[in-house]
């Protein structure tokens, strides 16, 4: 194969990957690196190094998946485990996922509040916004708008660099391991990899590559996308860790959501800084907050055999509808309460996201080790391993988390 | 043989088969499927027994229904049984998987499959998409649907019977629906009917804008009201109207009356003002009385007319109008005097008159005549239409005994659907 051919391989396959991670990093994640910066200076970025591996390597599983046998998570789980199975666990994401919608419209709403707007007109605004664009059916196009979009995350680099951190050491604790024994350690760290590795992710990037249209042997090409993306994604996190445990951990300020980062950021790192932020932020926020109630949608429809599609109607895909506009409602709502708890929703939905993950990637492992699915594309022993490892650090930290809420 | 009436598979997963002495044998843990004629059959039940697994053979299955499962073989003889790729089992193949049309797009998911006693054998019928197959599987079919009564709610059955999906073989990844497009029509329009009510509705009006004009219009008169209000309003007011027209305008009206009123409208003038005319004159009648069932197609000579030139004119006009059993007579005023029969007419000579040979002893009913009724004089007097007339006797339409019958039994499609 020629170079040239095989680049137009990979800019053909691209997409689903790097759109994928960068919705990743959505409001409740960049709420969890400003906390994790913020609370414990450099001392958790190291966590980034396994993280960007199991990202990778989780990630990676999923898309060979959707590559070899052409059907999403959702479908291969119902296709393979049965529909009790399937419908418990698409009601435990679903409640998961109502949490992280919410925590995606407090992101805007946030955002929205510090670069001047009233967030009882930002939520509604953003929220018919993000549903117009599903229900009158321009997803695709929105997709490749978003894959641009994605270029946006870079604004936290300038902020970080404007935060003037001390280089030489985000070097060393970067690659120096190091752990605290505490509940808010802990819990941090959950919330790392918790939003880092969620478990809608999976079933977004599968069927992505499903829908793309990626076969086996363009396979190459997508794991290029995906490691792409995993990288990018763990750098943003990185910069927003470094920029918070520069100015607000050395500062002694703490703070409990990103929005607090950004405003907090201004007197010691500047205004400039904290605009891009916050505009880091809003884009984060309104990417993932259309989205994540569209991928919810539809492998709850795929697991359960309903008609699903941004191109169908109420009437021909009642229930993908409904869910869709449903999980865009509700999740809007709730931040419109007056008082209502939204760092406290932001937060709790990423813990969640790390307890329901080992679920996740436990089918996942199961699946991709079936020869009748995956032929030649069974998992190798290492990267089963990995995930292993990570599945079994998952467990234990949920674990130590609830035991250290008790002690 | 063991059989029973009708089951589901996931009633009688993991239920304990007992052998003579009343011991149980093992759990159901599967059953496997062989060809059948016509229908796919169980040839095995595959029970669990401790971490083994045993066969037994239809033969050796003494009862078999949703209360109590029973083999003739003592424990000690039941064979062991290794699962085999080979073997087509259907809750390891069948349950859970897609079913797909021809052209590959994704319809629905086996929810569980429907078991009916045939000739001695279990055979496969028809295969549950819908929600209550999913609700049976998590064992809360009974839960819902008495929650649902509160709200005076009813859950639809929704099933795919086993004529309309391909022949099973072993290893299926995914379950075609038999009947390709290009194939449905030349079905005949009451089978497509019927296909079309049981798949999704997105599926049923992909299927619809692939037939001719004639045989969608034919076909449409076969479904349920929702069901056909559903499809034209899908569709555009132009090429709905081409299908409206096809239509006899009673059937027309029907469909009209079902819709919107402004989708009705733009509909009615895309059509040709003479057929609209007849279809608007039809729509305001209340729907359960002869005014609303009648069709404002008949034929209609005056009575001076010979016999010759009467079977001259039917020739020509028969041909647009669906029922030609009666040759109505009407003065020049349309006024209703005489009526004659396509028989009386074809035996008379051909010089005679109409007037010569019509009854004038005549059942005539008016508009606002009630369904019931209607059906009482068609029966009692054995007629294949009666005549609507109003109160100065002019000719407006006639009542069909086949859309009595529609009102009175409901359409094929509704009726089979229901039972299954």
């Amino acid at each position: 194969m020629t170079r040239w051919k095989k680049f137009l391989i990979i800019l053909s396959v691209i997409g689903p990957g790097i759109i994928t991670a960068n919705i990743d990093n959505d409001a409740g994640g960049i709420a969890t690196y400003s906390i994790a910066g913020a609370h414990f200076g450099y001392s958790l970025l190291w966590t980034l190094i396994p993280t960007t591996i199991a990202l990778i390597v989780v990630q990676e599983m999923a898309a060979r998946m959707g590559a070899v046998t052409g059907k999403g998570l959702a479908d291969l789980i119902r296709e393979n485990y049965g529909v009790k199975i399937t419908f418990w666990l698409m009601v435990a994401l679903f409640i998961t996922d109502l949490g992280n919608t919410a925590a995606e419209f407090a992101g805007w709403a946030a955002s929205a509040e510090i670069l001047g707007i009233n967030k009882y007109i930002a939520v509604p605004l953003g929220a018919i916004f993000v549903w117009v664009i599903v229900v009158k059916g321009s997803y695709r196009i929105f997709e490749k708008i978003f894959l641009f979009v994605c270029v946006v995350y870079i604004v936290y680099i300038p902020s970080a660099v404007l935060a003037k951190p001390d280089w030489s050491q985000v070097a060393i604790q970067t690659i120096k391991p190091s752990f605290q024994f505490s509940s808010a350690y802990i819990v941090t760290f959950i919330g790392l990899i918790g939003t880092t590795i969620t478990p809608w992710m999976q079933f977004y990037l599968q069927s992505a590559v499903v829908e793309k249209g990626i076969k086996k042997d363009n396979y190459w090409a997508s794991r290029i996308d995906v490691i792409f993306g995993c990288f990018m994604t763990d750098i943003i996190a990185f910069f927003i860790v470094v920029a918070c445990g520069a100015t607000l951990f050395k500062a002694g300020v703490k703070i409990s959501s990103a929005e607090e980062a950004a405003v907090a950021l201004a007197p010691i790192a500047g205004k400039y800084a904290s605009i891009l932020f916050a505009i880091g932020l809003a884009n984060a926020s309104l990417f993932s907050a259309s989205i994540l109630p569209l991928a919810t949608a539809y492998y709850i429809c795929e697991g359960m055999g309903w008609e699903a599609g941004v191109n169908k109607t109420f009437k021909d895909a009642p229930q993908f509808m409904w869910l869709y506009t449903f999980l865009i409602a509700v999740g809007s709502l709730i931040i419109l309460i007056p008082g209502a708890p939204l760092i406290a929703i932001m937060w709790i939905s990423q813990v969640i996201n790390g307890i329901m993950l080992p679920f996740v990637l436990i089918f996942m492992l199961s699946l991709i080790n079936k020869p009748e699915l995956m032929g030649d594309y069974m998992n190798s022993k290492t990267f089963n391993r990995i995930a292993w490892t990570t599945a079994i650090i998952m467990i234990a930290l949920t674990g130590m988390f609830i035991i250290t809420l008790f002690v | 043989m063991p059989l029973f009436g009708e089951l589901f598979l996931s009633e009688i997963i993991k239920k304990p088969v007992f052998d003579p002495k009343g011991d149980i044998a093992g759990r159901v843990r599967d059953v496997t499927i062989v060809k059948g004629d016509p229908l796919p059959k169980i040839s095995a039940v595959i029970v669990e027994r401790g971490n083994q697994l045993f066969r037994i053979r239809w033969e050796q299955i003494n009862l078999f229904n949703k209360r109590i499962i029973s083999t003739y073989l003592a424990i000690s003889l039941i064979e062991p049984y290794s699962i085999s790729e080979d073997d087509l089992l259907a809750a390891r193949d069948i349950l859970d998987k897609q079913i797909v049309d021809a052209n590959g797009a994704k319809v629905v998911r086996v929810n569980d499959i429907k078991l009916e006693g045939y000739d001695g054998e279990a055979v496969l019928i028809a295969v549950d998409v819908g929600m209550r197959g999913i609700l049976r599987r998590l064992g809360i079919e009974r839960g819902s649907e008495g929650f649902l009564k509160l709200f005076q709610a009813q859950m639809p059955y929704n099933l795919i019977s086993w004529n309309y999906l391909q022949p099973l073989k072993p290893k299926l990844k995914t379950i075609a629906l038999t009947v390709p497009r290009q194939m449905v029509s030349e079905l005949h329009p009451a089978d497509i009917a019927e296909i079309i009510s049981q798949v999704s509705r997105e599926e049923g009006a992909h299927l619809f804008k692939d037939l001719d004009i004639e045989t969608a219009a034919e076909a449409l008169s076969e479904l349920k009201p929702e069901m056909q209000a559903d499809i034209i309003n899908a569709m555009d007011a132009e090429e709905a109207a081409d299908i409206i027209e096809e239509m006899p305008p009673d059937a027309a009206a029907d469909v009209l009356s079902d819709l919107p009123a402004e989708k009705a409208k733009e509909i009615l003038e895309h059509i040709e003002k003479e057929e609209a005319e007849d279809i608007q004159e039809l729509l305001c009648h209340e729907e359960d009385t002869a005014g609303g069932l009648m069709t404002n197609e008949f034929i209609a000579y005056p009575p001076d007319m010979s016999i010759k030139d009467a079977i001259e004119c039917f020739k020509k006009d028969a041909e647009d109008i669906e029922t030609v059993y009666y040759i109505y007579i009407v003065d020049e005023k349309e006024k209703l005097i005489g009526v004659t029969s396509l028989r009386e007419l074809l035996l008379a000579e051909p010089e005679a008159r109409l007037s010569e040979i019509m009854e004038t002893k005549l059942k005539t009913i008016t508009p606002e005549t009630d369904e019931m009724v209607v059906a009482e004089i068609i029966s009692k007097y054995n007629l294949v239409a009666l005549p609507v007339t109003d109160s100065e006797g002019t000719l407006l339409g006639i009542v069909t005994i086949d859309d009595i019958i529609d009102r009175i039994l409901p359409p094929a499609a509704k009726r089979k659907r229901r039972k299954m």
